[in-house]
């Protein structure tokens, strides 16, 4: 590791923090400079992706214009669809967190590794599983539906990483709330959840993510334009005649505001160092 | 137009991570749709999802089923997911009243019973270009009707030919020489597509089949002289090796920004070429293997199905739209307005001197070959083993007759 | 739901009677709060890998679609699929691009985590957007990495002939022996914002007096991250690494949308292999053959290393 570890310089030493600050925005430079591209792109009039020049120096917003008109319907389902999956994944992971950290259970091994088994399905997999039983239940084409289907990478992370956070908080926390007369739920959610903020926040914004990034639920489980979220809207501009790149990029770069809010909001309190004792 | 064009490579593969119902549903099962008599509301499934086709579909779907008496409700889907969703309403029984398919997937969808013969309707392929004939039929019977086709030519860049003082090539040695002239600095001389899927094999078979090589066996000293042709003209540095990994949408990028000055590809392309105000291009037939030979080209385009849904009314209905797509007066107005080519042989003539871009492609229907017409819906297999074959003999893997050897033997 | 109050009135249960209720009580709590994570995993999870699994052993084809017939085929799925000549390359791809993914996402992630424990102004912002890779949808990233890395017009073959590294154009994703490296690369660039994350957590949560001890005691910064960061770090170094592996080995979408596997099945993996087989050839009995083996190796590949790491955790 060339970079020494050091939490906080001591002082006396001739390299003033915003040097800091300048290596750190060089390796964003390097690391982000796909995501200048599509910048690039998504301002440049022609749409072509063949010698695009290193600067928009002819800016064009027709792809800004086009997306905003043509997209912005998905980019509401698909933020629908995220805040959606973020709550139900919350609903269903971290009671059974709860139960999972601070009970001695006999089957809660079996559970563990059950959850940690699921996260080596491919995806097409449960897909293709899920197109069927989605007919059947009528599903297709609707919120809740990609709701469900979208949570299943987000719930088997959210119990890990909650469940990994709540070991650590004192049995004897919530027998004192259990002798106040509190029943199970209460103890759980007037003690349990306030002291695992950071957990349930860390665990929300993966959940977010997984189901903002999805394309292949969206793909298999709608058929019709009504619930399109927008990575689904980003493909049918890559069509069989006109290939519009610059409308793909503007897509792409809209599409991600709403996410990058969300992130440097929520960054404070991410506490992933919890997924400590996630898998064990 | 045909499977491979519809998209880049990035998306189409993405997109076809697709769900396909795998269950088991037991066989029959009808449309209990109640509206007999009256106005019939046909479902109709077809892939122009972008413009301009999607309009252009629209409107002649529109007309012609009004003069069946009946009205159109339809999807069109991103061709890529076209085919899962197929196999998704045969398993679901909610199959549409219409179907378009892309030609070489009718044979497969046929055998698995999904689709209605049109000779229990009367309809007949009587004028049709042989091949695409044969694309529509599975065993003896008539399952589509494909209003019009296209293949892929020779695009060469006027300006550049011109100043360089190069005619377009007619045989495949004046194609070499003339891609080495052309060829100059960040400038290819030639540009074709030889992806790792069926887009690729699309664009290997005109060079295969004039040679008389077969898709039954490609390991053929035939086959391995057209696949020397690919080789040598990228070894001699005339056409990019990123063509690998080309689309034939990549490609027509390539020719619109001066990087080849000439390129394989089909009259899909004309819109966005023709937007290019500064560009000036003119369309060949494919070069032949030598002076005077024939030249075999694929066909491509969709054909019109009419899928089992127990409905009777609905079908003969969608029967009578399918003839009417197909109608004389159809063809040449879809021809026109998608930049492609009348099936009816007869239409050809006048139709190529009224339109004289599509002069260069249209010279070629009456031999081309539909890519299912000898295997049926073995052709994936086959269309595997080409693509495998060239892309082992372009990365310098094995020779060629090594390579179609080792791809035919799988 | 477990809040139980007596109705008014009612009798007082004697002091065993209650006792035995109020376990019952917390039991069936447990149950209830467990029960919809159970159903959820149990529909979401446990049905289609049943499907699958019993979709590997019958001949599934399109017509099965329609016609619902899928013959059993026992075993012949599973020998078809390794005895076919792409199996052994393509297993040892998806050998090489895990391993190199992981190990490019864990030293760069690390690395950044590192850098970012110390306190400079807009730390935190540049940790944020350092997440944005993970924020693009795959399909437009795919198509920005494939311009990116093209070989002619390309941008970084563009950089890297301005300053004289590689005036020869390489051909990122057309060539055989680079293909393979292309595709790890771009799965790192995806891969790091993930590692960042937990990692930076896993380090925040190391008291900073051990540190300050370990200066105190004349330790560089290299022995610091030897003997503190490294040892307390373990635990999270273990789940980025597990979960990593899991995540990397079915990859599909990078590898389909840069190469397709190609060239010349240079970049071929197991998880490729089986979407072709499935959806291009639409052998669907094979892919999800295929697609067992890999969940297998998957399996293995976590129950060794739970074991290990238990063991080392024991002594």
């Amino acid at each position: 590791m060339a970079i020494p570890v050091t939490p906080g310089r001591r002082p006396g030493r001739a390299w003033p923090r915003w040097a800091d600050t300048a290596v750190g925005v060089g390796i964003l430079a390097v690391l982000l400079f796909p995501i200048y591209w599509m910048i690039n792109v998504s301002l440049q009039p022609g749409g072509s992706a063949v010698g695009t020049p290193w600067l928009p120096v002819h800016l064009s917003f027709h792809g800004y214009s086009t997306a905003l008109s043509q997209q912005g319907r998905n980019l509401l389902t698909s933020l629908v669809v995220a805040l959606g999956s973020v709550a139900f994944c919350l609903v269903i992971a971290t009671p059974a967190a709860y139960v999972l950290a601070q009970f001695r259970l006999r089957f809660a091994g079996a559970i563990l590794f059950g959850v940690l088994i699921s996260q080596m399905i491919p995806g097409i997999v449960i897909a293709n599983a899920l197109y069927t039983a989605y007919t059947d239940a009528g599903l297709l084409n609707s919120v809740p539906g990609l709701i469900l289907a979208d949570s299943t990478a987000g719930i088997p992370f959210a119990i890990l990483i909650v469940r990994a956070f709540m070991t650590s908080i004192p049995q004897s926390v919530i027998e004192a709330g259990r002798v106040d007369g509190a029943g199970h739920l209460r103890t759980f959610v007037s003690i349990v959840l306030p002291m695992s903020r950071n957990a349930l926040i860390t665990a929300a914004l993966f959940s977010f993510l997984f189901a903002w990034a999805d394309f292949l639920f969206a793909l298999t489980l709608t058929t019709t334009a009504d619930v399109r979220p927008v990575t689904l809207g980003l493909y049918t501009y890559i069509g069989t005649y006109v290939s519009d790149w610059s409308s793909v990029m503007a897509t792409a770069v809209l599409a991600s505001i709403p996410a990058i809010v969300l992130l440097v909001v929520a960054q404070r309190y991410v506490a992933a160092g919890t997924t400590a004792g996630a898998v064990k | 137009m045909f499977r491979s064009t519809r998209s880049r490579k990035a998306p189409a593969a993405l997109a076809s991570i697709l769900a396909i119902p795998l269950t088991l549903t037991a066989c029959g099962g009808s449309d209990s749709g109640s509206d007999s008599g009256g106005t019939a509301t046909l479902r109709v499934l077809d892939y122009y999802s972008n413009e301009p086709g999607r309009t252009v579909w629209q409107k002649a779907l529109e007309a012609c089923a009004s003069q069946a008496g009946a009205t159109i409700s339809r999807e069109a889907v991103p061709g890529a997911t076209l085919i899962q969703k197929v196999l998704q309403q045969a398993s679901s029984k909610t199959l549409p009243d219409l179907l378009m398919l892309d030609n070489p997937d009718l044979q497969q969808i046929a055998q698995t019973g999904a689709l209605t013969p049109l000779d229990t309707f009367g309809l007949k392929a009587d004028g049709f270009a042989k091949g695409v004939v044969d694309a529509s039929t599975y065993q003896g019977k008539l399952y589509g009707l494909q209003p019009v086709t296209n293949t892929i030519g020779l695009f060469y860049n006027t300006d550049i030919l011109t100043k360089a003082g190069v005619t377009p090539p007619t045989t495949w040695e004046e194609l070499k020489t003339a891609a080495r002239k052309l060829t100059s600095g960040s400038q290819y001389g030639l540009a074709f597509s030889a992806p790792a899927n069926y887009e690729g094999t699309w664009q290997f078979l005109p060079f295969m089949w004039s040679n008389g090589g077969d898709e039954k066996n490609i390991a053929t000293p035939e086959t391995a002289q057209a696949l020397q042709l690919w080789v040598d003209l990228m070894k001699a540095g005339s056409v990019s090796k990123s063509a690998l990994n080309w689309t034939q949408a990549d490609v027509n990028d390539q020719f619109r920004a001066g990087k080849a000055a000439m390129m394989v590809n089909g009259p899909w392309q004309f819109p966005v070429l023709d937007a290019d105000k500064a560009l000036h291009y003119a369309v060949v037939k494919i070069p032949a293997p030598a002076a005077g030979r024939p030249i075999v080209a694929p066909l491509g385009g969709e054909t019109w199905t009419v899928p089992q849904t127990g409905n009777k009314d609905k079908q003969a209905k969608a029967a009578k739209v399918v003839a009417c797509l197909n109608s004389d007066e159809s063809q040449v107005n879809l021809a026109k307005q998608n930049q492609t080519i009348p099936t009816r042989t007869a239409l050809l003539a006048s139709f190529s001197s009224a339109n004289p871009n599509v002069k260069g492609f249209a010279d070629q229907i009456p031999t081309a070959r539909s890519r299912t017409g000898e295997l049926g819906a073995d052709w994936p297999k086959a269309a595997t083993k080409i693509y495998t074959a060239f892309q082992s003999a372009l990365t310098g893997q094995a020779d060629p007759a090594k390579a179609l050897e080792q791809a035919q033997n799988g | 739901m477990a809040e139980y109050e007596p109705p008014p009135g009612s009798v007082p249960p004697d002091r065993v009677g209650r006792w035995q209720s109020r376990r019952g009580q917390d039991r069936l709590a447990q149950l209830l709060f467990l029960a919809p994570a159970v159903i959820y995993m149990l529909a979401f999870f446990g049905y289609p890998v049943v499907k699958n699994f019993l979709m590997a052993l019958q001949t599934y084809s399109t017509s099965t679609f329609y016609t619902g017939e899928a013959p059993w085929a026992g075993l012949a799925n599973y020998r078809a699929v390794i005895t076919s000549s792409v199996f052994s390359k393509a297993l040892l791809n998806t050998v090489l691009f895990t391993a190199g993914s992981i190990l490019g996402q864990f030293v760069i992630g690390l690395g950044l985590a590192v850098f970012f424990r110390r306190r400079f102004p807009l730390n935190g912002l540049l940790r944020s957007l350092l997440l944005i890779p993970w924020l693009i949808p795959l399909i437009v990233s795919g198509a920005v990495w494939r311009w990116i890395l093209d070989k002619d017009n390309g941008a970084l073959n563009r950089f890297l002939a301005a300053i004289h590294l590689a005036p020869g154009h390489p051909g990122w994703l057309t060539s055989t022996s680079l293909a393979l490296l292309a595709v790890i690369m771009v799965n790192i660039w995806i891969g790091i914002p993930f590692n960042l994350t937990i990692l930076y957590g896993g380090l925040q949560d190391i008291p900073e007096d051990l540190y300050e001890a370990a200066t105190l005691d004349g330790a560089s910064g290299r022995q610091r991250f030897r003997y503190v960061t490294w040892p307390l770090l373990r635990p999270v170094v273990s789940v980025v690494l597990v979960l990593g592996v899991v995540y990397t080995i079915k990859v599909l979408d990078v590898i389909l949308g840069l190469t397709n596997g190609g060239p010349a099945n240079a970049s071929q993996t197991i998880a490729t292999q089986s979407y072709h087989l499935s959806f291009v050839q639409f052998d669907f009995g094979q892919g999800a053959a295929l697609g067992n083996i890999l969940i297998a190796i998957s399996l293995v590949f976590a129950v060794i290393y739970l074991r290990a790491n238990r063991r080392a955790v024991d002594e």
